[in-house]
C-alpha cells in the first residue's frame, strides 16, 4: 500500500526520534556529529541491541559451560579466527554500499585467489611473493569483469555474480586438482600468526581494514559519494558525482580485498582447499545484514560487520561447545541472516 | 461546480466527528487536540501547509496511524475502535482515494475497483469474474460514470481513473450513508479532468454520502466546499467556516497565521553583463535553440507538455544529453552533449540544476539534510581524506536560516520532512555553491503557500547577486511574479516572447493561443488551471 509516506512527519515506525527542532539552531559538525547527537533516548535501544545480547549469550554459555566457555583460549578462537570472514564481509560491502544488492561472488573469488597462490608454489614452483601478486592481481581482475558486466553492459548483478562464483568455483577445483593444497614455506605463516598480544597478527589486519573503511564511509568524499549512490543513483549523477566509476570501481575494490584476504588466509592455513569456498557463502551475508542492526540502524555499516562476525561465532562456538554438531552453525547462521534481514527493512522503512 | 448544498448537518447526527485526536512521534507531537465534524452529504475541506498534520490526520483516520489514548473517532453516532481497523472502517462506510488514486496500471478497471474484496466461488476458489463485473457495473451506474470496465487501468484517461478510485471507494457504501476521504486526489489532474472529477463527487455527495476532501488548492476549496477546516502546526484554527463566508486570501492568512506577503513584481535585477550563453542547442523537438542570460536576469520557459521547453532546461542543467549545442558560463564553454557522468563538468563550471522531481532527482531520502546540502560540493570543498565538517555545518546553517527550513535540524533525515522542505533542502543544496547560472524546474511544485514564498524568495535573492536564472515552469503565477522575460515553446520552437509587465493572463494566452491549436483549448479560463496544474506527470 502506498500511501502519501514522505509527507508524513514521522514514519511508519512510531520512533523516528527525538525531534530536537525548537533547540538545535547551531549546527553541529560533520556526518557523523549529529549522527551521534541522535544517541539520546529511544535511538539507544536498537543501536546497541545486538550488543546487549552477545553480552548476555556470553554470560548464559559462561553459566552453562563454566568448564569450557570462560577460558581463554575460546576467545584466541573467537577472535582469531574470522580474519577470512573480515576481508569478505568488507569485499561485499563495497559493492552492497552503492547499491548493488547482492554480490554473491565474494567467496568465490577469495576462494579463486586462494588457490591460485599455493597451486602456483607447490605444484609450479613458483616463488611466494610473485605466485602472491598473481593470485590477488586475479581477484582484481575478476572484480572488473563482474564490474564491467555489471556496470557497462547493464546485467543483472545476481546473474553475473551467481554464474561468475560457479564458474570460478570450477576452475579453482580444476586447478587443484580436487585436493588441498598444503606445504607452503613455514616462514609464510608469520604473515599471518605471528602473536601479538594472545592474538594472531592478522586479527588486527581486520580490525585496521574495519576502522580504515569506516573511516572512507564516513569522513572522505569518495565514502559520501558511495552513500549517496547507494540511495539514489539519478541523484548522484545530477549531483555530480561519477556515478558508473563509482559502482566500477566498488567492483573492482571488492576483488581486491577478497584477494588480500586469500592472500592472509593461505599464510594462516598454511595452504587451501578449493572445495571450502562454498561454506562462507552465507556467514558472509548474515554479517553484512547484520550490520544493519548495529550502530547505523538500517544501513550497512563496516563496524557493526565486525560485531556481527564476532557475535556469530561466539554464538556457534558456544553452542558447538554445549555438544551440537557442525550443522548448527547452518541454522545459525540462516536463521540470524533472516532475522537481520527482517529486522533491517523495519529500520530502513523509518527514513523513508 | 457552486456552493449549492443547503446547511449541512443541521440538526442531524454528524456523519464523522472527530474529537480530542492527538498524536506524539517519540517528542513531537504533530497533532494536537483535533476536533471537526462532517455532516451528511457535506463537502469538507480541510487545508493547511505541508506539514501541518493533514497526512497524519489521514492515517489516523485510516488506521495507519495509533492515535494518542484520549481521541474519539465516531461515524454515523457509532464510534469506531482506535486505532482504527480498516474493515471496520470500511463497513461504517468511511473510504480514502489517495494522491496518486492507488490504482494498479496494468490491471482491469473491474480488478481494480474490486481490489481487497474479491469473492472466491466453488470448490477450486476461483474469482467468479461475471459477479464482480455485475457488481462494479452497478457501482459505475450508481456514480454515474460511464467507463469501460474491461480495460486497462493504464490505458485510461486522467478522469476515467478518477473515476475508478472513486467508484472503488463508494462500492461499500450504504444508500444514503459513507464517507470519502480525498487525499491530494486531484493533484495530478488537469481541468477539464479536475470538472468532471467534481462532477462526480457531487453525485456521490447527492446519493448522501459525505466527503472530507483535503487539498493544497486553496482556488478549489473555495470553489466546491461547503465547509473548510484549517490546520495549522498540528492544531486546529477554525473548523466548519462556511466557505461562501471566506476567501483565498482569508484562508491563506489562517494558514499562515500571517498575512501573507503578496507576490509583488520586483523591479529586475538583470545586469549588463551576460551570465551565460547557449548555442545551437538541438534537443528532442528542438532545433537550433540560442539563449543569452544576463547576470541576474530570470528567464521563465513553458509551453505545454513535449513543447520543449522542459527539455531545454534539462539540457541546460547537464541532466539530459542534447543532440547538439554548447553552453558557454564563466568563459567555459561546454558541449551540451555531454558523455554520461559528466554533470560534474557542469557544477565545476557554475551551473545548478534543481530537478523537478525532487526524491527521485534531487534528494536522498534516507541521508540527512547536511549530506544533501552539501553533497555537490564535498569532493571540491573538503580534501581527499576527509570532507571536512566546519564548512558543512555552515553551509547548511546559512541555508537552513536562509530558506526557514523546518525543523531546524541539519541531522534530520530528508525522509522525515515535509514536501515544502524537502524542496527548500533541494534549493538549499544548489544555492549554498553559489552558482552563475540557476537552473529550476517547476520550483514551487506541490509546495504550499509558505514554502512557496520562500522558495520566491531565495530565488530573487540569486538574481540579485548576479546570478543568471532559467525557470522551467508551467505554472503563470510563478513566471509572472518572478521572470524579466518568458519564452513560451511550442512544438520545439520559441513561439512567443513576453518581458515587460508580465501578467499570468498574457502568459496562458501565448502558450494556448496558436494557429495550429485551434479549437483545443480556446477557453482562457480554462487553460489558466491548465497551467497552474501542479503535479504534472511526466
Amino acid at each position: 500500500m502506498d500511501t502519501a509516506r514522505h509527507k508524513a512527519p514521522g514514519a511508519a515506525v512510531p520512533d523516528p526520534g527525538p525531534a530536537d527542532s525548537g533547540s538545535t539552531t547551531a549546527p553541529d559538525g560533520a556526518a557523523a556529529r549529529h549522527r551521534r547527537g541522535y544517541l539520546a533516548g529511544n535511538q539507544l535501544a536498537p543501536r546497541y541491541a545486538i550488543l546487549a545480547v552477545w553480552g548476555a549469550m556470553i554470560l548464559v554459555y559462561c553459566l552453562t559451560e563454566p568448564s569450557l566457555f570462560p577460558h581463554t583460549g575460546t576467545f584466541q578462537t573467537i577472535f582469531g579466527s574470522q580474519q577470512p570472514l573480515v576481508f569478505m564481509t568488507m569485499a561485499l560491502m563495497c559493492t552492497i554500499v552503492v547499491g548493488e544488492f547482492v554480490d554473491l561472488s565474494v567467496p568465490a573469488v577469495f576462494g579463486f585467489g586462494a588457490t591460485i597462490l599455493p597451486v602456483l608454489v607447490v605444484n609450479h614452483g613458483w616463488g611466494l611473493w610473485p605466485a602472491s601478486i598473481v593470485a590477488v592481481l586475479g581477484c582484481v581482475l575478476v572484480g572488473a569483469v563482474n564490474g564491467f558486466l555489471v556496470v557497462k553492459m547493464g546485467v543483472n548483478t545476481i546473474v553475473v555474480t551467481l554464474g561468475m562464483s560457479t564458474l570460478l568455483e570450477g576452475i579453482a577445483l580444476w586447478m587443484s586438482d580436487l585436493n588441498t593444497i598444503s606445504g607452503l614455506p613455514s616462514g609464510f605463516q608469520k604473515i599471518a600468526l605471528l602473536d601479538v598480544g594472545g592474538l594472531p597478527i592478522s586479527f588486527y589486519y581486520g580490525i585496521v581494514l574495519v576502522l580504515a573503511f569506516g573511516y572512507l564511509l564516513a569522513f572522505t568524499p569518495l565514502g559520501r559519494h558511495m552513500r549517496f549512490v547507494g540511495a539514489s543513483r539519478e541523484v548522484s549523477r545530477l549531483s555530480g558525482v561519477r556515478v558508473d566509476r563509482i559502482r566500477f570501481g566498488s567492483f573492482v575494490f571488492a576483488g581486491l580485498l577478497s584477494g588480500i584476504g586469500a592472500f592472509i588466509a593461505v599464510a594462516d592455513l598454511g595452504g587451501y582447499n578449493a572445495s571450502s569456498s562454498d561454506s562462507y557463502l552465507l556467514p558472509v551475508f548474515a554479517a553484512v545484514f547484520l550490520s544493519t542492526a548495529i550502530f547505523e540502524p538500517g544501513r550497512f555499516n563496516p563496524l557493526g560487520t565486525l560485531v556481527g562476525i564476532y557475535f556469530l561465532e561466539t554464538g556457534i562456538l558456544g553452542l558447538q561447545l554445549l555438544g551440537l554438531q557442525s550443522w548448527v552453525s547452518q541454522v545459525f547462521y540462516g536463521g540470524i541472516l533472516v532475522v537481520a534481514v527482517t529486522i533491517s527493512t523495519l529500520l530502513h522503512r523509518r527514513a523513508t | 461546480m457552486s456552493v449549492s448544498q443547503p446547511a449541512p448537518g443541521t440538526g442531524q447526527r454528524h456523519r464523522l466527528e472527530v474529537a480530542r485526536v492527538s498524536k506524539t512521534f517519540g517528542s513531537a507531537r504533530v497533532l494536537r487536540d483535533i476536533g471537526l465534524s462532517i455532516g451528511p452529504g457535506e463537502l469538507h475541506g480541510l487545508v493547511g501547509q505541508n506539514g501541518c498534520g493533514k497526512s497524519t490526520l489521514v492515517k489516523i483516520l485510516t488506521g495507519i496511524y495509533t492515535p494518542d489514548p484520549g481521541g474519539a473517532i465516531t461515524v454515523d453516532g457509532g464510534a469506531l475502535s482506535l486505532p482504527v481497523r480498516p474493515l471496520e472502517a470500511r463497513a461504517a462506510g468511511l473510504s480514502v482515494v489517495h494522491q496518486n488514486l492507488g490504482l494498479v496500471d496494468d490491471r482491469t478497471v473491474w480488478e481494480n475497483v474490486r481490489l481487497g474484496r474479491f469473492r472466491a466461488t466453488g470448490l477450486i476458489r476461483r474469482i467468479d469474474g461475471k459477479a464482480e463485473r455485475a457488481a462494479v457495473e452497478s457501482v459505475f451506474d450508481r456514480l454515474g460514470a460511464r467507463v469501460d470496465i474491461n480495460q486497462k487501468v493504464g490505458e485510461l484517461s486522467a478522469e476515467d481513473r478518477a473515476a475508478v478510485a472513486i467508484a472503488r471507494a463508494m462500492q461499500d457504501h450504504e444508500p444514503g450513508g459513507g464517507l470519502i476521504i480525498f487525499d491530494e486526489s486531484t493533484r495530478a489532474m488537469g481541468k477539464s479532468a479536475r470538472n468532471r472529477f467534481f462532477g462526480l463527487v457531487r453525485s456521490v455527495i447527492d446519493g448522501g454520502a459525505s466527503v472530507l476532501m483535503i487539498s493544497h488548492q486553496l482556488e478549489e476549496v473555495i470553489e466546491v466546499t461547503d465547509r473548510v477546516t484549517v490546520l495549522r502546526d498540528g492544531q486546529v484554527v477554525e473548523t466548519g467556516i462556511p466557505t461562501k463566508d471566506t476567501s483565498e486570501a482569508g484562508l491563506t492568512r489562517l494558514m499562515l497565521g500571517r498575512h501573507l506577503v503578496t507576490h509583488d513584481r520586483v523591479d529586475s535585477h538583470a545586469q549588463e553583463e551576460l551570465a551565460a550563453t547557449v548555442r545551437h542547442l538541438v534537443v528532442r523537438s528542438v532545433r537550433g535553440f540560442d539563449l543569452d542570460v544576463r547576470k541576474g536576469e530570470i528567464i521563465g520557459l513553458t509551453g505545454l507538455v513535449g513543447s520543449g521547453a522542459t527539455a531545454v532546461a534539462e539540457a541546460v542543467g547537464g541532466a539530459r544529453e542534447a543532440r547538439a549545442g554548447t553552453l558557454t558560463v564563466n568563459a567555459r564553454s561546454i558541449s551540451l552533449k555531454p558523455r554520461r557522468d559528466s554533470t560534474e563538468v557542469f557544477i565545476r563550471a557554475g551551473v545548478a540544476f534543481v530537478a523537478e522531481r525532487r526524491l527521485d532527482q534531487g534528494l536522498a531520502a534516507e541521508l540527512s539534510v547536511t549530506q544533501n546540502l552539501t553533497l555537490p560540493r564535498v569532493r571540491s570543498r573538503g580534501s581527499r581524506l576527509r570532507t571536512g565538517g566546519g564548512w558543512q555545518a555552515a553551509e547548511t546553517a546559512a541555508m537552513i536560516k536562509k530558506l526557514d527550513i523546518k525543523p531546524p535540524d541539519p541531522g534530520k533525515l530528508v525522509g522525515q520532512l515535509s514536501g515544502g522542505n524537502q524542496q527548500k533542502v533541494l534549493l538549499g543544496k544548489w544555492l549554498a555553491g553559489h552558482p552563475s547560472l540557476l537552473v529550476l524546474h517547476e520550483p514551487t511544485q506541490a509546495v504550499d503557500v509558505g514554502a512557496r514564498h520562500d522558495i520566491i524568495d531565495a530565488i530573487r535573492e540569486a538574481a540579485a547577486d548576479g546570478c543568471g536564472v532559467i525557470i522551467s515552469s508551467v505554472d503563470a503565477s510563478d513566471l509572472a511574479v518572478l521572470c524579466d522575460r518568458v519564452l513560451v515553446f511550442r512544438h520545439g520552437q520559441v513561439v512567443a516572447e513576453l518581458a515587460g509587465e508580465l501578467t499570468e493572463d498574457d502568459i496562458i494566452h501565448a502558450t494556448f493561443e496558436s494557429p495550429g491549436q485551434s479549437g483545443d483549448q480556446p477557453d482562457p479560463a480554462a487553460a489558466d488551471a491548465e497551467l497552474n496544474w501542479k503535479g504534472v506527470p511526466r
